[in-house]
């Protein structure tokens, strides 16, 4: 009788563990990583990348499709380094927010890039019938005195085709192209920013 | 042929409801408009890009349809050798996203002055590229089909229809001239019907096919002539 009743609670248990997993959609980004054709800003700059942009999950709870999970900091990081990697004369990764005395001597400037907000829409919440995605990035420029040049804010916005049964895929599309379109405003526009030309110009004289 | 007969003569009414659908389905016949500005003679190792305009409302041009383009002008008797979007815009990044994309051939020379563009265009013998914008939308339904189910057995009955609407461009550039070489349109229509006799029979029209056959006919005959 009490070996009935485990497999009873077994069953009920692996029922509700599977209407748990179901109402739950977990998106794991993935997509080319291209690497711009622009020419080179002719600076020597370290770059910082926080926990948060590295390991970015997107998790929200929506009333009619359960929660989901995006995780997109892996292929985000990956598509940043090889942006900044093209977009600068010489890279470097550092692990502060700050450079160090000795850091200050060796390079131009620190860029910090960081996600804002990441948001995204399927057909049943939103207007349109694909599943969308924004995300605000932001771009933070300091000199070598560790002083800000310039704040620099971007939308990346992606749009993907799908359906209830390929919601994920659709959502993981549509996110990898608004890290383009993110990654393609800073890497055309950027160098464009009164702020930015005046810091390069003003290295120049230092 | 003898097959069929015999077929026929086992489930003759299959057969003829068989018959019927297929006579009626695909009903959508496709008219096709190019005009042409420039003489194009592309060669076998010169390549075609096919790009759907990229748009932020919801008309946009369907993948299935450049999906279906692509596999039609790879086909047939003289294939066209395509570059697919895809690495197109990856080789060509950040210049052919949404955002940066040339609006007409008049910007190509401006595009061409970024670095290394010309250089990659050159690598993969891309000669043409051919934009494609349109889609298909329904424009009318109605009529009244249901199917139930229960202990004793279940079934479909009723007429469902609805009629679509295929409307299709194509700009097709030339990147060793920098200029536009012509136009093609494809349009097409079909009603589509469900009907329900006990087992729903679909008699689907498939407009937006019709316009991708119709659309892609002409575009390799648009860019293989001389003219």
């Amino acid at each position: 009788m009490r070996s009935r009743i485990t497999v009873i609670k077994g069953l009920v248990g692996l029922l509700t563990l599977g209407l748990l997993v179901s109402c739950t959609t977990n998106v794991q980004v993935e997509g080319s990583v291209p690497t711009p054709l622009v020419a080179k800003i002719p600076a020597n700059v370290a770059i910082f990348y926080d926990e948060k942009f590295k390991n970015f999950v997107h998790t929200e709870e929506l009333d009619t499709e359960g929660t989901w999970n995006i995780n997109l900091g892996e292929k985000n990081l990956e598509f940043f380094r090889n942006l900044s990697n093209a977009m600068f004369s010489s890279v470097t990764e550092v692990d502060s927010p700050e450079m160090t005395p000795e850091q200050q001597v060796q390079f131009d400037g620190l860029i910090i890039p960081t996600i804002d907000e990441y948001g995204f829409l399927t057909p049943n919440i939103g207007v349109l019938p694909f599943y969308s995605v924004s995300i605000r990035y932001q771009v933070l420029i300091l000199n070598k005195q560790n002083e800000r040049v310039a704040k620099y804010e971007v939308v990346g916005y992606g749009k993907s085709e799908g359906n209830s049964f390929t919601a994920g895929d659709a959502v993981g599309d549509a996110t990898m192209l608004a890290i383009r379109d993110g990654g393609q405003q800073i890497a055309v526009e950027l160098r464009h920013q009164p702020a930015i030309i005046e810091w390069l110009s003003q290295r120049n004289l230092d | 042929m003898l097959s069929v007969v015999r077929a026929f003569k086992a489930q003759p009414r299959f057969v003829l409801v068989t018959t019927i659908v297929l006579l009626l389905g695909g009903c959508a016949s496709a008219r096709v408009e190019q005009s042409r500005t420039a003489t194009t003679g592309m060669t076998t190792e010169e390549s075609l890009v096919i790009l759907s305009r990229a748009s932020y409302n919801e008309r946009e041009t369907e993948e299935s349809f450049t999906d279906c383009l692509s596999d039609e002008l790879r086909g047939g008797k003289r294939p066209i050798r395509l570059m697919s979007e895809a690495e197109f815009k990856d080789q060509l990044y950040p210049w052919f996203e949404p955002r940066t994309a040339p609006d007409s051939s008049d910007d190509l020379a401006r595009l061409f002055a970024q670095p290394g563009v010309q250089q990659r265009i050159d690598e993969n013998n891309v000669r043409f590229i051919a934009w494609i914008d349109g889609d298909t939308i329904t424009t009318d339904r109605g009529g009244s089909f249901s199917c139930t189910v229960s202990t004793v057995g279940g079934g479909c009955f009723g007429v469902t229809y609805w009629e679509e609407d295929a409307s299709y461009e194509a700009a097709i550039w030339d990147l060793q001239n920098l200029t536009t070489a012509g136009e093609i349109s494809a349009d097409a229509s079909g009603t589509s019907y469900i009907a329900g006799l006990v087992l729903p029979i679909p008699i689907m029209a498939r407009p937006g096919n019709a316009a991708c056959k119709g659309l892609a006919l002409q575009l390799k005959e648009f860019l293989q002539s001389d003219g």
